[in-house]
């Protein structure tokens, strides 16, 4: 059998992703046997015959060879598990029963004025006070044309597992506050709440909040800076829950 | 094998000129943030577009330079704020071919020496579009300038700075020019599909206070070249706005090579003391002020774009909403893939098959770009340069990570000592999209057909870029701005100006 190029690498290493590294050598094996049916000329194969014998259909097949072995994406667009949700991995529930549990969020017990701390974040832009509102998720593009049609409630602190600028366009500039619990101060939207100036946190690590929780937001703490992320300094801000 | 042999001293040029993206590139990676979004399936799309890149843009390249060579682009960049800076150019141009590149060496689709005509092609287009467009500050990129970026000549930062207006927190231009850099940065992330590339800024620029300006450019924001945009824009009067931001007690310290900054203290809306709002692109003799007669009627400008650019928001988000994953697919992938496709537009050889279509070659690979694989092979390949072929000597210790890795390839010198290759991918093939774009080009010339397009940029050259003056750099001003050629310059430049119209050089 033939040996691609690439596998007469000295320094090889494997991809450290395991489903990358299936997906690679489903594809060099594919390069292989369509080499030797070609002839086995390199030059002749590389953007010549390659570029009608290796198809969609070929790739399609290397997608069912992994579905076959019993694996299901994980996903990132909802978009991806709504066309096809038996390819991908089951959802996590909806607004209302939901809430993002993260296993490294600080909680702790309800202080005197009866503050009970459900986690961290990074703070986006220092405000003199801290920020309190309505916990609302914000996960679906239903929910943002429900908000478009019916309006965000006044106060609403817009709680968005996607670090993104674009699921929540058209109603972002009516939030309160945002955390969010994924991405940096310098991810899309950390740097739209800056733009607009809405108290916000990002990569917030937070537990158990649930929709129209009363909750308060510490973006009196100082903002989270670039060169905090390069040295891994820890600059938190806390998120409460506050009592009924 | 088509061409001739390159020579030693070509490929130790491309492999510096490899080597400093794979520089830059990791940096960014390292310092910024891998972006997600549950609308977009970002990772997905950017391999997309990646790939497209390197089947297409070698011989994209070629037609814009048989009509326009990469250097008379540089020159007109630096007289408008539309796609032919950092990010699209300084960046997304030689990375997003490299990345296909790299992908695909990886997984065995090529070896490191083929399609090195191509590479030879990309990367020397960059350079020199790199060194014409820095021209005035002598470096090749953001990066090798400890990322600054003093793109513009004397004449017109001149202008900028005497026909700002004046803002101070409270007052009604200070709020309305806040809310419209905020509004109009949400529509270009929408716009680009979550990414960044809608949005850059260039500077700092030193102003006689000792404040500093930022040059801020939006683009791609009207019916042009994103079908997308398509009767959802229409009400955008301009496709690029550039607002010129003077800002005190604070120092932009760092310009990267996306575009962005980063400022000591860092920079909030209150320190904002001076702004002024323009337009421009391939059809206009420079800037052209917006709205800036008083300050007035800049205010009420910001307001009325505020609305326009909010509303064209809600219209394109709900677009957005009911699209297939196809069409999210093909349209962040048509995004990037086309964030260099300004050069086509200048050159006026812009055609709709080149720029917004997927080439079958790319577009083969669909199939295995699932949300899981693409987000991991994407954060290997420009993250933990983790892949196959970006594994180093073990001697070796990479810039920024002390790494045994190289993020790209560099071209192998074998093919000098008789190593076969196969230079070139070849011509574009017919491609295919989702989309389907219209006949209306919005121009600072009005809205177009591309045929008019194409042929009013083949015919025009901006007053600076002529022949008379192209050459007057900042050198030749320093010592000749007493003679009459420098006045007429710097008048070119003044048309318009509310404040140093006619002022001339002196």
């Amino acid at each position: 059998m033939a040996k691609l190029f690439v596998e007469r690498d000295r320094y090889d290493k494997p991809p450290a992703n395991a489903l990358v590294e299936a997906t690679h050598a489903l594809v060099r094996n594919l390069v292989r046997r369509r080499l030797e049916e070609s002839g086995g000329d390199w030059n002749a194969f590389v953007f010549g015959a390659s570029n009608t014998a290796i198809t969609q259909a070929d790739f399609e097949m290397i997608e069912k060879t992994i579905l076959d072995s019993g694996h299901r994406f994980g996903w990132t667009a909802m978009i991806s598990r709504r066309e096809r949700p038996e390819i991908y991995v089951a959802d996590e529930g909806e607004a209302g029963s939901f809430s993002i549990n993260h296993p490294e969020a600080v909680i702790a017990a309800p202080d005197k004025d009866g503050r009970e701390q459900r986690g961290v974040g990074d703070n986006v832009t220092r405000t003199p006070t801290n920020t309190i509102g309505v916990a609302r998720y914000v996960r679906t593009t239903e929910q943002v044309i429900a908000f478009m049609r019916d309006g965000v409630p006044d106060g609403t602190i817009a709680i968005i597992d996607d670090s993104g600028g674009t699921l929540t366009a058209p109603i972002i500039d009516r939030f309160a506050g945002v955390i969010c619990a994924g991405g940096t101060v310098r991810s899309h939207l950390g740097i739209l709440a800056r733009e607009y100036g809405i108290p916000c946190l990002m990569n917030s690590k937070i537990s158990g909040i649930l929709d129209g929780d009363r909750i308060e937001i510490e973006t009196t703490a100082l903002a989270k800076t670039a060169e905090a992320y390069q040295r891994g300094a820890e600059m938190t801000a806390c998120v409460w829950r506050l009592a009924k | 094998m088509t061409g001739a042999r390159p020579t030693y001293v070509e490929l130790l040029e491309t492999n510096r000129l490899i080597q400093a993206c794979a520089d830059e590139t990791l940096w960014l990676c390292l310092t910024r943030t891998v972006q997600g979004s549950k609308l977009f399936p970002v990772s997905p799309y950017m391999m997309l577009s990646y790939l497209n890149a390197f089947y297409r843009y070698p011989e994209l390249l070629r037609k814009v330079e048989a009509r326009m060579t990469a250097e008379e682009i540089g020159d007109r960049a630096r007289n408008m704020g539309a796609k032919l800076q950092a990010s699209s150019i300084a960046w997304g141009l030689p990375n997003f071919y490299l990345l296909g590149r790299e992908w695909l060496i990886s997984m065995g689709m090529i070896r490191p020496q083929d399609a090195l005509d191509d590479v030879k092609t990309v990367m020397d287009f960059w350079k020199r579009f790199m060194l014409s467009w820095h021209r005035n500050d002598g470096h090749l990129d953001n990066s090798s300038f400890a990322h600054r970026a003093q793109i513009l000549p004397d004449r017109r930062l001149e202008v900028f700075e005497a026909d700002l207006h004046a803002c101070a927190p409270g007052d009604p231009l200070h709020d309305a020019s806040h809310a419209f850099l905020a509004t109009v940065s949400q529509y270009g992330f929408l716009v680009s599909c979550e990414s960044r590339i809608s949005l850059t800024n260039h500077g700092p620029y030193r102003l006689r206070d000792n404040s500093e300006m930022i040059v801020r450019d939006f683009m791609d924001l009207s019916e042009t070249s994103l079908p997308w945009l398509d009767d959802v824009a229409k009400d955008v009067p301009f496709n690029n706005l550039t607002v010129p931001m003077a800002v005190k007690d604070c120092h932009f310290y760092l310009v990267d090579d996306w575009g962005s900054f980063e400022s000591k203290p860092e920079f909030t809306a209150e320190k904002l003391c001076g702004v002024g709002l323009y337009a421009s692109d391939a059809l206009s003799d420079g800037f052209i002020p917006v709205g800036m007669g008083s300050k007035q009627e800049l205010t009420d400008t910001f307001n009325r774009y505020n609305e326009i650019f909010k509303e064209a928001t809600n219209r394109l988000w709900l677009k957005m909403a009911g699209w297939t994953r196809d069409e999210f697919i093909d349209a962040g992938a048509l995004v990037y893939f086309n964030i260099c496709k300004e050069i086509a537009h200048v050159a006026g050889v812009f055609e709709v098959d080149d720029w917004l279509m997927i080439d079958p070659r790319a577009d083969r690979f669909r199939p295995i770009l699932n949300d899981e694989f693409a987000a991991g092979v994407l954060g290997e390949l420009v993250g933990s340069v983790s892949l196959p072929s970006q594994q180093a000597s073990p001697y070796t210790m990479a810039m920024h990570s002390n790494a045994p890795k190289k993020l790209y390839t560099p071209l192998p010198y074998s093919v000098l000592a008789g190593d076969d290759y196969a230079p070139t991918v070849g011509p574009i093939q017919k491609g295919r999209s989702s989309f389907k774009k219209n006949e209306r080009y919005r121009t600072t010339q009005g809205v177009l057909t591309l045929d008019e397009y194409n042929k009013r940029a083949r015919a025009f050259t901006p007053t600076v870029c002529e022949d008379r003056y192209r050459f007057l750099c900042e050198t030749w001003v320093k010592y000749n701005h007493e003679s009459p050629l420098a006045d007429e310059l710097y008048r070119a430049e003044q048309r318009g100006s509310r404040t140093i119209d006619g002022k001339g050089a002196r």
